[in-house]
């Protein structure tokens, strides 16, 4: 997948632009943009994870023969049932899981190591900034695509797999974003002064770099998010990622290629959801990036 | 001809900050004039809105800026004209030279094709013709080998030359006003001198009126015919040079005077200093703005601001309580050949 | 290096080039020197990998029904059974000679595979490349003229459109309205370029359009925000507008060249990213390119073929971050002049 050099998409690249008369109006437009894409999101989360619980919906496999290939709108299944029977609303709420777990862990697990990586490079500078970042750039380099889908056959078809596989892709992202603020941060006179009074190495990171660091590190994992559930949607459509007949957005529409022409829905359905998630999670971290960069 | 090249009146620019809806008052209603083949000079600490009432001439100032009054040069009104409208004037018949040379032209063209492009933006002519007239300027600007210079890149020219090569730029269509926003703060004092005796040499040869923005109150005194003194966006004084460096009247523009090092006074003397602040442009007082700084103070200066009038032939300020009688400069300074 | 000297002696004519040459290919040289640790870095860890994944090409081949002694008389035939360095050495030194070795799989040259597949994927991705850059400039452009107007706001939203949405659900999605409703495009098969330009141009459209849009939202993105910061915080603009030259001339002919060296600067980068993007584009397109066998050869464990990819790409990378220093030399003249004065 062409995911972007990280820094030039960083915080930091687009200036915060604003015509005087309409500047107001368009901090309200913005505050709009955070609510509808956060609130879109919550909403999502929670019906994927709590609807079931909440509501019956038929199971997202095994589904029967007889009730394969119905259109949308029909009785009992809102959104059609796929070519082997299963109900397709059901699997686009179970999908969702998987997609927002992945994402989420893929991101955590970036934002942790690769934060504390990165942030130890941009600190500490010399020998580990070296050492570190010479391992994230081989990392960088590597055909990435090509560890992922290695590792997730290889292993065999997994969610764990897919997490540690795609984790390959966010810590080194992760890192250089950390490193490029850290050292944009040390050269602050405030971080001088801190060294000057006296304060420990360990406080002035605590107190004084993480903080700073931290709006531009989660505008990132917003969007980091979404470049995650758009790549386990690719190696679940390889079937390489979550193993059939669970669900996951990816595999869906893989497996409504063969029907394209015959029963769309199959494809767009899940795409749409695809879609619009990560739309959201792009507009909630632009957003965010726009308010916090002041 | 008596009528006067531009004839500013009333100005007033007032910013609307980003997402706030704070507004500064960055020019607060300056009115004055300026005749063909006259040098004036305006004078003004960083933030009296010097700088701003000139771009607003000319139209450079950015979209959150709101200008009101009137601007008329050569009887035509610039204030409100549309940008297309402007474009013709820019450059052709009102040129500025800025301030930085290093960042006032750009890195990755040559010499000659920016200075062509002035040409070219006002003149119909080939591109031979707008380089030759390149060259010319060039070498009306006193740059050695002109025809090399041509093709070079503004970062292997020295400061003093760049300077130089704004200014041929300045001059490509034969300004009638040329404004120099701060044109030699970024030299040294060599290269300063140089350059503002050029600017009187090309003011002398072309019949131009010059504008000189500075906050040097002593290049002022020294090469202007003509002095304003702005403060928080408003004129507090207005003399001609040389009334001016015998009969302070303002204050402030005396508080300006003393400021200035002199070799004068008596080895290791404290430099005298203006104590205080100007006053914050999106909340300017009610009263003289100076008041807060001001050893002349009293309450009445508080309570409204002083308007500026001529209280003398050709001396104008704005004060309750003018200083009288002498003060200024003293002997004026090594003033520029002229004409 | 000759590209370079070519490069000088149209922007300098008649100057001195000496000085300018001996640093410039140095500087070339020791990037190329400096590529090779990397290159080689990549390819190891490539095989690294392919090795220590459990199973084996035999394995593969034979399939689930094999018995363990097939399997182990396929692998001393592939010469799968011999120690990882004893192999890996071996392939180096193939390498080194040009010979990219025999795939695993169907026991052809792979530098005759990738010679049959490479065009088609090297067509499609600079078709993907040449139209998302062209596109970016031009709605860039278009944007940054008046920031905040229709032309802007339309710019991002299109361009988060392209920033959110997956390759492979794009490429369905037109293969859907263009290829079955609208019947414009074909949904898949590949023409060659030799046999007939038109029907090339349009069996690649589509997949070029689904690789190329999420690069030119990207890069439309950058590029405008980068014109504009130009436009609002450079002098020299405010110069150019005081001559009285036309906002669009001080748009492009100043502020764009000073605005490109971040756009040069991904694109080299995205290249490697490519990869992946072609392995997932070209089987859903049938395109007889690179990409389409990386996933089998990765499952088949074809380890030949799939280094060979990589070396390929690995290669290109490279050149392309050559390529964009280059270009960063031809857009921006302090450089070219301090590396002469270096």
């Amino acid at each position: 997948m062409s995911a972007p050099l990280p820094e030039l998409l960083a915080p930091g690249t687009e200036p915060a632009v604003a015509r005087a008369s309409r500047a107001r109006g368009r901090g309200r437009a913005r505050n709009l943009r955070v609510w509808l894409s956060a609130g879109f999101l919550i909403v999502l989360v929670c019906a994927c994870f709590l609807w079931p619980l909440v509501y019956p919906v038929p199971k997202p496999t095994g589904g029967s023969i007889l009730e394969s290939g119905l259109p949308p709108l029909s009785p009992g299944h809102i959104f059609g049932t796929d070519p082997v029977g299963n109900d397709v609303f059901s699997r686009i709420l179970y999908g969702g899981r998987v997609s927002f777990e992945v994402g989420v862990s893929v991101t955590a697990i970036g934002l942790v190591i690769g934060g504390v990586l990165g942030t130890a490079a941009g600190y500490w500078g010399g020998a580990v900034d070296t050492v570190i970042m010479r391992v994230l750039d081989v990392l960088i380099a590597f055909p990435a695509l090509v560890l992922a889908l290695a590792i997730a056959e290889g292993l065999g078809p997994s969610e764990m797999h897919v997490i540690w596989a795609l984790s390959f892709f966010s810590i080194p992202a992760f890192g250089r974003i950390a490193r490029s603020a850290t050292l944009a941060l040390r050269g602050q006179t405030f971080m001088l002064a801190a060294r000057l009074s006296g304060t420990s190495r360990r406080r002035i990171i605590l107190r004084h770099v993480v903080p700073n660091i931290m709006p531009q590190l989660l505008t990132f994992s917003l969007l980091g998010i979404g470049v995650a559930i758009i790549l386990e949607g690719a190696l679940s459509f390889l079937g390489l990622g979550i193993p059939l007949p669970e669900p996951s957005w990816g595999s869906m529409i893989a497996q409504g290629q063969g029907t394209l022409s015959a029963s769309p829905e199959l494809v767009l359905i899940p795409s749409a959801f695809l879609f619009v998630t990560v739309v959201a999670l792009n507009v909630l971290g632009d957003a965010l990036r726009e308010r916090w960069a002041r | 001809m008596t009528g006067a090249l531009l004839d500013i009146e009333d100005l007033r620019v007032t910013f609307t900050g980003r997402g706030h809806g704070r507004e500064v008052q960055a020019v607060d209603g300056v009115t004055y004039s300026v005749y063909a083949g006259q040098t004036l000079a305006i004078v003004g600490e960083s933030g009296s809105g010097k700088t701003v009432s000139c771009r607003a001439l000319m139209g450079l100032l950015p979209p959150t800026a709101t200008i009101t009054g009137s601007a008329r040069f050569q009887g035509i009104q610039l204030i409100g004209l549309s940008d297309d409208r402007l474009r013709e004037h820019r450059g052709a018949n009102v040129a500025m030279v800025f301030q930085d040379p290093a960042r006032s032209l750009n890195p990755t063209m040559r010499v000659g094709a920016q200075i062509a492009e002035a040409v070219r933006a006002h003149r119909t002519v080939t591109k031979a013709q707008a380089r030759e007239q390149a060259v010319d300027l060039l070498r009306q600007v006193h740059i050695p080998l002109p025809e090399r210079r041509c093709s070079e890149y503004p970062h292997q020219l020295s400061g003093g030359m760049r300077q130089r090569v704004m200014i041929a730029i300045a001059l490509a269509c034969r300004p009638r006003l040329l404004i120099a926003d701060e044109a030699t703060t970024a030299l040294d004092v060599t290269t300063q001198a140089q350059i503002m005796e050029l600017l009187l040499e090309l003011q002398a040869e072309l019949g131009m009126a010059l504008m000189l923005i500075s906050h040097d109150l002593g290049l002022a005194g020294a090469y202007a015919d003509e002095v304003i003194v702005m403060y928080a966006g408003r004129i507090v004084e207005q003399a001609p040079a040389a009334e001016l460096a015998g009969h302070v009247r303002m204050p402030y523009t005396q508080a300006l005077f003393e400021a200035i090092p002199r070799l004068e006074r008596p080895a290791h003397a404290p430099l005298q200093v203006i104590g205080g602040r100007p006053p914050d442009p999106a909340a300017l007082p009610q009263g003289c703005a100076f008041e807060p700084r001001c050893r002349l103070a009293a309450d009445d200066c508080r309570a409204a601001a002083p308007p500026l009038a001529e209280h003398e032939p050709g001396h104008r300020w704005a004060c309750w309580h003018p200083q009288g009688g002498a003060g200024g400069m003293g002997p004026p300074g090594e003033k520029g050949s002229r004409s | 290096m000759a590209i370079a000297e070519e490069v000088r002696e149209q922007a300098e004519p008649g100057a001195a080039r000496t000085r300018r040459i001996r640093p410039s290919a140095r500087l070339t040289g020791r990037r190329l020197l400096a590529a090779i640790p990397v290159l080689w870095g990549v390819t190891f860890l490539t095989y690294v990998v392919m090795n220590l994944l459990p199973g084996d090409a035999a394995q593969e081949l034979l399939g689930a029904n094999a018995t363990p002694a097939q399997v182990h008389q396929l692998e001393i035939q592939l010469h799968l059974n011999e120690p990882f360095w004893v192999r890996y050495g071996g392939w180096l030194g193939g390498l080194l000679h040009g010979d990219l070795g025999t795939s695993l799989a169907s026991r052809e040259n792979v530098t005759t595979i990738l010679g049959q597949r490479m065009p088609v994927t090297a067509e499609l991705l600079l078709y993907a490349f040449a139209g998302s850059i062209v596109f970016a400039v031009g709605l860039a452009v278009l944007a940054a003229r008046k920031p905040n107007g229709v032309a802007d706001r339309i710019s991002m939203v299109v361009s988060m459109t392209g920033l959110s949405i997956a390759p492979y659900v794009l490429a369905l999605v037109l293969i859907y309205i263009f290829a079955v409703k609208l019947q414009v495009f074909p949904a898949i098969g590949y023409t060659p370029l030799t046999a007939s330009p038109g029907a090339n141009i349009r069996s690649l459209t589509l997949p070029a359009i689904a690789i190329g849009f999420p690069l030119f939202s990207v890069y439309t993105r950058l590029l405008r925000a980068d014109i504009v910061e130009q436009m609002q915080r450079e002098d020299y603009i405010v110069t150019a507008r005081a001559k009285g030259v036309s906002p669009w001339r001080v748009l492009i002919r100043h502020a764009l060249p000073n605005s490109l060296f971040g756009l040069i600067t991904l694109v080299a980068l995205n290249l490697g990213t490519l990869v992946g993007a072609v392995a997932i584009i070209e089987p859903i397109f049938s395109l007889p390119g690179v990409g389409a066998i990386l996933i089998q050869s990765i499952t088949d464990h074809d380890v030949p073929v799939v280094e060979g990819i990589v070396v390929v790409f690995a290669v290109v990378v490279v050149l392309a971050g050559l390529l964009a220093d280059l270009l960063y030399a031809v857009l921006d003249p302090r450089i070219r002049y301090e590396r002469a004065a270096s």
